[in-house]
């Protein structure tokens, strides 16, 4: 039982095209109780994976009716014309906190220029964005915030096997931050980023529904934090960049 | 009711040794105990890197000497896949050594389907011996099928689960690593459909995180006896050869 706040800034909701059987809020909530997760930031799996205004929309009667889930408007670097719709959309109800992007799915990397246009767009919302990062071009997101001052970027899985470059990355920008979750399971991953990566820059992310949270949680374990950096880690630095403090307040935190 | 704290009997997917890519990692044996008391796991079938990355041979010497004489852990031999001129000799070695399980390595690049895997996968089995499989299931398994083999897959992963489970229907002695079966129901998918018999906890410590597998076993929702077997009773049997296979 943990003795603090836990924020998982790395979640999903909605079910997959795997054989798995996670797909309700229901499931959500039963991870959070079993892992002490007090706040999960989610995006509709349906958005990430086929269509993005179509899964925000299935999402947002899910936050309305949880108040301890928080949504990510999942934006698809092919159109952001529907993305800036969207955001105008479902921002003002309070219920979202920021923005996901797949780079997988859409096919777009981060150094594309469908990405370049869509994270000028995002500037003008001043968003903090999610996006999946799976390898070197992690180190493409230190220049991209340089040309979007209002813009704070969470490195999904944190580079995923270049947890290195990653480390590097934050440390070139403090901006940018960095999230474990994955099922790569590497004793080195988090090990590495802990000793290499700003402190404040570190947050905590399990994928779940589709990861079972013991694979981030266990990561962390293993790579020994302090108390003080799990503090950081597990919920302060998530609290500040995403303004949950009053939510923590509210759910009794 | 199990204590789910109690220790994990026994851990499928262990190695000591050096791993050139990840040479930072401390993985002497000692270290790798350690490791493995602190997460309450009690034995392993273990394996030398030695032989994954440059001599099988003597690998093997290196695992029995070192490993034959733990209580409760098991060594796990492994033959080059480059090399499978000399696939015969030391796998009679090692049935002589008392090892009852070889395992074979994904880093030696060598497809399931070359001559020198099917080689090493047919004398193995010639010889009873248990195998630990490396590599995409959905890749590998087909050298197995069929021929009442007692396979413990190393790296069948929650996205490939329904592949394992289909398969698994119709082999009784093929057993999945809960290692990467880390959806939020994976485990209990797996002994729901195909039994708790098709499933062997693995963490590859020290080279992986120990803890996301223990903690991941520790919150599966299934049954005490069907966790008591995921938790070693299933791959105890395999190695002791009380499972009955392809009857």
């Amino acid at each position: 039982m943990a003795d603090h706040p836990i924020i998982d800034v790395h979640g999903h909701w909605g079910p997959w095209f795997f054989a798995m059987d996670i797909g309700t809020a229901r499931e959500n909530i039963r991870l959070m109780d079993a892992y002490d997760i007090t706040i999960q930031l989610v995006s509709a799996a349906e958005g990430v994976v086929y269509d993005a205004p179509g899964g925000n929309a299935r999402l947002s009667p899910i936050l309305e009716s949880q108040p301890r889930l928080r949504g990510y408007l999942v934006v698809n670097p092919n159109d952001p014309d529907a993305a800036a719709a969207d955001l105008r959309r479902h921002l003002p109800s309070g219920l979202w906190s920021g923005v996901k992007i797949h780079t997988g799915y859409p096919l777009r990397p981060i150094d594309s220029p469908q990405m370049r246009e869509t994270f000028a767009m995002l500037n003008e919302f001043g968003v903090v964005i999610l996006i999946h990062t799976w390898g070197p071009d992690i180190l493409v997101l230190p220049e991209l915030l340089a040309q979007n001052s209002r813009l704070r970027v969470v490195a999904g899985h944190m580079g995923a096997d270049r947890w290195d470059l990653a480390a590097q990355a934050a440390r070139d920008c403090d901006r940018l931050y960095l999230e474990p979750s994955c099922s790569l399971t590497e004793t080195m991953r988090f090990r590495h980023v802990l000793a290499h990566a700003p402190i404040r820059q570190l947050l905590f992310g399990t994928d779940a529904t589709l990861i079972d949270p013991a694979v981030a949680f266990g990561l962390v374990a293993d790579a020994a934090p302090t108390r003080e950096q799990e503090e950081l880690l597990f919920w302060k630095n998530a609290a500040d960049l995403f303004g949950l403090h009053d939510q923590l307040a509210n759910l009794g935190n | 009711m199990v204590d789910r704290l109690r220790p994990i009997a026994l851990d499928c997917d262990v190695l000591f040794g050096t791993w050139p890519p990840r040479a930072q990692v401390r993985m002497d044996l000692a270290t790798v105990r350690t490791t493995l008391d602190k997460a309450g796991i009690r034995g392993a079938v273990a394996c030398s890197a030695r032989g994954a990355w440059f001599d099988d041979i003597e690998g093997n010497t290196e695992t029995i000497d070192v490993v034959s004489p733990l209580d409760g852990w098991y060594p796990a031999a492994t033959i080059n896949l480059r090399n499978g001129l000399r696939a015969e000799s030391e796998l009679d070695r090692m049935v002589a050594a008392g090892v009852r399980a070889v395992r074979l390595f994904a880093n030696q690049s060598a497809a399931p389907t070359f001559p020198g895997y099917r080689h090493v996968v047919d004398e193995a089995l010639r010889r009873n011996l248990v195998l630990l499989v490396e590599g995409d299931f959905r890749v590998c398994w087909q050298a197995y099928a069929e021929r009442a083999a007692r396979v413990v897959f190393l790296d069948v992963h929650a996205y490939h689960l329904a592949d394992f489970i289909l398969v698994a229907r119709q082999e009784p002695g093929f057993v999945a690593s809960t290692r990467l079966l880390n959806a939020p129901d994976s485990i209990e998918t797996v002994v729901g459909e195909v039994g708790a018999g098709h499933l062997a906890f693995g963490s590859r410590s020290p080279l992986h995180a120990t803890s996301p597998a223990t903690i991941r076993l520790r919150h599966a929702r299934i049954s005490d006896t069907d966790w008591s077997a995921v938790a070693g009773g299933t791959l105890r049997d395999l190695l002791d050869g009380e499972r009955k296979v392809g009857g």
